[in-house]
């Protein structure tokens, strides 16, 4: 933690940098939402890079995640992990199970013939 | 100073300010973790009790179906009492007969209440601020003001689940886990959907999954921050290792089950499909729903909390029980390093295991497979731990004392409830299995007389500590001998049923099956020829059983009430405690003068060695307290070494 | 009697108390919005619908993410000024932050609020007409001459509540009720409770049992005939086309007939990309939007399709893009913005720029309604209809649940910052070190709430 003067002033510059870093690229991030790229996933992989290298300054930065204690990266990594498994093991579990291309389709059969 | 020479009367020799403290603020307002601790565990016993009477009218009505509650008439008679029992249950029990939608309220409300408002509460909460503070050597929880908070979080959420049987709809009926579609769905004909019992159960989800969030995160913070000097990890007694994985769990699983409560108050509330695929039906019409959700969606969010739960329930009577078994048996803890990764690692696992509930979904082979190995994997752990409290009992000096007595009995009734679980983790069988008798009597061997023994001991062990009185020995073996029949009277038949097919949700027990009631074997064969010596006409079939289970509801009741008495009787009528370590314990709890008052210690605690010195070879004495750096002799600030290094930097 | 390393660290773990528990709380948090963008994932996969991009108003959602970016910058001057013991900066930079929060908050509000106004109409041919609706949406029924009221016997979620709940959907005044005992009454809150408590008592003169009561039914007539005006909600189960019978939430349920079930509305948008014959659509009869809406659709799209192919020509006849493959070429093929009553009559002239029709700039006399053509809708053409809310489609039921659960946390990190700021000062003079702590803890969970947005805002607006 940066406790002498000078040393707060130069994280308050580094702060106002980042936070103009931040706005620049939020701009990107809508502009080139308008760009059609040849498929809307590449654009989805585009827009969520920069959210991602946004959420890791804010991380790195403001939160301080770039020199923390050890602690907090083991609580945070456990975290992860865990999360992670939600995201992954939901995507799998649907994508194999009854919600499938058949499943669906017999349903909007059923719609279609009301 | 040996603690033997301690006295009782501290609270006057504290160089602190002691103003006296309002009633208000004193027990009611309180931020001291002690306070809380027993405000959390009286709660969570009140909870369980009225879980319990839920559990009886069921129970009634599967062995009796269609007849009505004996004493009914009588409790709906007397005067305000019988008012509120009437609004409350009465009026969906004409003349005292148990009816389907009430057997569905009292069955979702018997296991929210006895999960998450009973065992949760006083086997986690309530064990944990009372003890654990005290056996880290501080004077408080690390956020003593969110302590207080927490509580009156949960209190709300017990309120409110307490208070939806008395709603206009009743409290809510579609079972513990609230499986959406239906529970998105049933029970909308209101005119205000926000005075319904179901949208009460969600909200009081949603503050009780609050609480235990703030308190868990005051736990390990405690635990990592406030340890005392000396108290290094591997000096930790165990029992705070298992809470603090028992506060990890509910920190991370408990935001999903936040989640799913969550949606499905958008889908009721609100009118979202979350939970709703597309053109889904209810009584023959289609609903106004825009569809596209997906019903397993709520299932992957409820597991994913309520696997790792079976362990939040099931963490904290190991716990208690590695504090009990070596002061108990005069050894140390059989494998004390192999319990604590045994622990971790059951930790860790238990998230990855979830959807060994959910193999009738048919998520499909792969997936399955997947959760096959990981379900065998974590019996694994769960092996290790009930094999070093076995093992602590080898060769020791037992003292039967009662905490003793429902320690040694947690022991095989835990066995059984994991054994029988192999099973399940099988797709195969669990196709068959699934949703039978089976599944309950399996689980419950776990948490019944498992978990609640477990907590049992736990209250006898430290009951001294809070009060400065021992609870009656004999009251406390009336209590436990009638508690055993009782729980297994009750649940081992149901693996025999299970086993011929008795589906869990039926309220009048099978009586309309006529193919399952047919089946008879040896054991219902004994059934009838038993309650035949009483003269009694039980049939010699599967249902037969169902009057042996309630009999048994009905023992286990009885059994309680040696320990209620107790528990109200020896605060003022027990015999007094000779020492502030009456157990001869090792761990610091026992340092703390008795009761221990607002700030704790009266002196520094210093750790010098680790938590389960019994019997060491050559000492006069059978145990070496933690804080004693040699015996009788307290440790001195210069005896410690530099506080140990957790994180490396 | 103090708690040790509220201010100063623990030599060991290097952290002080707060800082542990707000890392273990923001690590809940991941979950919970784990679960949630989870989920938000799982939706998306199974959706049978195309999702919605661009559809939410980008500009007011890019402002609230620089807001709210700004808000972090001064949370973190605000610590690094009393690191400085610069009090009076302090507490600028933490008022700034609080304003933030507000703007942020009225900002989402308006938004919601153009939303809940909003409404979606799917017809049963999959074409979906948005717009207003200038009188609201209410069945009407008539020539009810009879009120039967449900009294539960407790054992029944319902109990009707004629009063409060059916009688203010009555068009004139209530007229007189006979019961079924002959008297003449006035339908009001006391007559309504005297008649229940007689009919209770002659059931528990009845029941068996003191406490048991069967459920009973009242039987009004009406002197004269009556007519209801009734908000689709106030139905349990939307009445079918040619119900003689309705039944209210509350178990109040009525004979009669439809007098009008008709929706009027101010179309805003026209959107084809689930109609199987996308220029047969329902939307084109002439009693709706007609064929001069038709021939406008066809213009633009044809005006699409040659706009495409003259960007992505691939030399050989051909297009180097799958235009099916293209969510924004199918939103310009199949999706109308409706801005004027009639459509321009397209000129040769005509080119990218007319993919939008634009309202007559002349007629603003006659208010919203000259901007959009109005249709009545039939009932039996609708399959489902919503306003933007929840209930519309799974991805405004995503929207709104993270984007109200978000703002709720930007409310409880504004409220905890408040606080700092006004009922801290004595901690602030004397103990400043602990009160850049509590700062630092507060500005933590104040960045986690900017870095979910951070994902939010193009999840939800943008992609």
């Amino acid at each position: 933690m940066a406790d002498s003067p000078e040393e707060i002033y130069k994280s308050i510059r580094k702060i106002k940098l980042i936070g103009l870093v931040l706005a620049v690229f939020t701009v990107l991030t809508v502009g080139l939402s308008y760009v059609e790229l040849p498929t809307h996933s590449l654009n989805m992989m585009v827009g969520m890079l920069l959210a991602t290298i946004k959420a890791a300054l804010v991380a790195l930065i403001f939160m301080h995640l770039n020199h923390e204690k050890a602690l907090v990266y083991k609580i945070l990594a456990f975290t992860v992990a865990f999360a992670v498994a939600l995201f992954v093991l939901f995507y799998l579990s649907n994508s194999e199970g009854l919600i499938d291309e058949g499943f669906e389709n017999s349903t909007a059969i059923i719609e279609s013939q009301e | 100073m040996s603690a033997a020479t301690i006295s009782n009367d501290h609270t006057n020799d504290h160089g602190h300010d002691h103003h006296e403290l309002s009633f208000l603020k004193k027990y009611i307002w309180s931020t001291d973790h002690k306070v809380i601790g027993i405000q959390y565990a009286v709660s969570g016993l009140l909870f369980l009790l009225f879980g319990f009477f839920l559990m009886m009218m069921m129970r009634w009505s599967i062995a009796y179906p269609g007849q009505p509650i004996p004493g009914f008439g009588f409790v709906t008679s007397i005067p305000v009492i019988g008012d509120l029992f009437q609004e409350m249950i009465g009026r969906w029990a004409p003349g005292g007969v148990v009816n389907g939608e009430l057997y569905n309220m009292l069955g979702a409300m018997h296991g929210t209440i006895m999960v998450f408002l009973g065992i949760v509460p006083l086997g986690f909460a309530g064990f944990v601020n009372f003890v654990m503070p005290l056996q880290i050597g501080t004077i408080d929880m690390a956020f003593p003001r969110l302590n207080m908070w927490s509580y009156w979080l949960f209190f709300v959420s017990g309120v409110m689940m307490f208070a939806s049987f008395f709603l206009g709809t009743g409290s809510v009926q579609t079972g513990w886990t609230m499986y959406s579609p239906l529970a998105s769905t049933t029970g909308l004909a209101v005119t205000n959907v926000w005075m319904h019992g179901h949208t009460w159960w969600l909200l009081a989800m949603v503050f009780n999954i609050s609480a235990s969030l703030l308190g868990s995160v005051n736990v390990i913070t405690t635990i990592i921050n406030l340890r005392a000097k000396g108290l290094t990890w591997m000096r930790m007694p165990f029992f705070c290792w298992a809470m603090f994985i028992v506060s990890f769990l509910l920190l991370l699983a408990f935001p999903p089950l936040e989640v799913a409560a969550l949606l499905q108050l958008m889908d009721r509330v609100f009118g979202a499909s979350f939970f709703l695929p597309t053109g889904l039906m209810e009584g023959g019409q289609h609903l106004d729903i825009a569809g596209g959700g997906s019903p397993l969606l709520y299932q992957h969010l409820f597991w994913f909390l309520a696997h790792p739960e079976v362990y939040v329930l099931i963490l904290p009577a190991f716990a208690i029980l590695t504090e009990v078994i070596p002061a108990n048996t005069r050894r140390p803890l059989w494998g004390y390093k192999a319990m604590v990764y045994a622990a971790l690692t059951l930790g860790f696992l238990s998230f990855l295991v979830w959807a060994h509930h959910m193999y009738l979904t048919g998520m499909g082979t792969m997936m399955s497979t997947y959760f096959q190995i990981t379900t065998v994997l974590i019996s694994v752990p769960s092996v290790i731990l009930l094999t070093g409290l076995m093992i602590s009992l080898w060769g020791g000096s037992i003292r039967f004392t009662p905490q003793m007595l429902f320690a040694s009995a947690f022991l095989p009734m835990f066995g059984i409830g994991g054994l029988t679980g192999l099973p399940l983790a099988f797709t195969f069988i669990d196709l068959a299995l699934h949703d039978t008798y089976y599944v309950i009597g399996h689980f419950h061997y776990v948490v019944a007389p498992g978990t609640i023994f477990g907590l049992f001991a736990g209250v006898y062990h430290w009951y001294p500590k809070a009060t400065g009185r021992i609870m009656n020995d004999f009251l406390g073996k009336l209590h436990f001998w009638p508690s055993l029949l009782g729980m297994n009277m009750i649940f081992a038949p149901m693996f025999i049923q299970g086993m011929g097919g008795f589906h869990r949700r039926w309220y009048d027990g099978g009586k309309y099956f006529e193919q399952t009631s047919s089946a008879s074997n040896w054991f219902t064969e004994l059934n009838s020829g038993f309650f035949s010596l009483f003269g009694m006409d039980v049939p010699n079939n599967l249902l037969g059983l169902n009057v042996l289970m309630s009999v048994g509801a009905f023992v286990l009741a009885l059994g309680q009430v040696p320990f209620i008495l107790n528990f109200f009787l020896s605060i003022k009528g027990g015999k007094k405690v000779e020492n502030d370590n009456p157990w001869a314990a090792t761990t610091l709890e026992w340092a703390a003068p008795t009761p221990p008052p607002h700030g704790n210690f009266d002196f520094e605690p210093i750790v010098v060695r680790g938590p389960y010195e019994y019997s060491v070879p050559g000492m006069d004495q059978d145990f070496f307290p933690q804080w004693e750096s040699e015996p009788g002799k307290r440790a001195e600030p210069s005896a410690a070494p530099a506080p140990a290094i957790v994180a490396h930097h | 009697m103090d708690i040790p390393y509220t201010v100063s660290a623990r030599p060991d773990t290097g952290l002080y108390n707060a800082k542990v528990g707000i890392w273990l709380f923001l690590a809940s948090e991941v979950m919970l919005f784990g679960g949630l963008f989870s989920s938000y994932i799982f939706l998306r996969v199974g959706a049978d619908y195309p999702w919605p991009v661009h559809e939410l108003n980008v500009t007011l959602g890019f402002i609230n993410t620089l807001v709210l970016i700004g808000s972090s910058v001064t949370v973190l001057l605000a610590w690094a000024s009393i690191k400085l013991r610069k009090f009076g900066a302090y507490k600028v930079y933490m008022a700034i932050t609080i304003l933030c929060a507000m703007t942020f908050m009225v900002i989402k509000s308006f938004e919601y609020k153009a939303k809940f106004e909003h409404y979606s109409v799917t017809l049963t041919d999959g074409t979906i007409l948005t717009g207003h609706l200038p009188n609201g949406f209410e069945i009407e029924f008539g020539d009810v001459k009879e009120l039967s009221l449900t009294i539960s016997g407790k054992t029944s979620a319902v109990d009707a509540d004629p009063v409060g709940y059916v009688l203010p959907y009555l068009k004139g005044t209530a007229p007189k009720f006979k019961t079924q005992a002959g008297v003449e009454i006035d339908l009001n809150k006391e007559s309504f409770a005297v008649l229940k408590a007689e009919v209770l008592a002659a059931a528990k003169a009845k029941a068996t049992n003191s406490k048991e009561l069967p459920s009973t039914t009242i039987k009004l007539v009406a002197a004269s005939p009556m007519t209801f005006s009734v908000p689709m909600s106030k139905f349990l189960a939307r009445p079918a086309l040619d119900a003689k019978s309705f039944t209210f939430r509350d178990g109040t349920s009525v004979e009669g007939k439809i007098i009008n079930d008709k929706m009027t509305l101010e179309v805003d948008g026209l959107d084809v990309r689930g109609t199987p014959d996308k220029e047969k659509s329902l939307a084109f009869n002439e009693h709706y939007l007609g064929t001069a809406w038709k021939n406008a659709f066809i213009h633009q799209r044809d005006e699409a399709i040659a706009v495409f192919k003259k960007e992505f020509d691939d030399g050989k006849g051909g297009t180097s893009r799958d235009p099916k493959k293209s969510a924004t070429q199918q939103k310009k093929l199949f999706y109308v913005h409706i801005h004027s009553a009639t459509p321009e009559a397209h000129t040769e002239e005509g080119g990218a720029h007319k993919t939008e029709a634009h309202a007559p700039v002349e007629e603003h006399g006659s208010a919203h309604a000259g901007h959009h053509p109005e249709v009545k809708l039939e009932r039996k053409d609708v399959q489902f209809f919503s306003n933007f809310t929840p209930k519309l489609n799974s991805y405004y039921a995503i929207y709104f649940t993270l984007t109200g659960l978000h703002g709720l946390h930007v409310i409880a990190g504004a409220l905890v910052l408040a606080y700092f700021l006004v009922f801290d000062g004595r901690r602030l003079r004397e103990d400043p070190e602990h009160m850049a702590n509590r700062v630092e803890v507060g500005g933590l969970f104040w960045h986690f709430v900017d870095l979910v947005w951070i994902f939010l805002f193009p999840l939800l607006y943008l992609l």
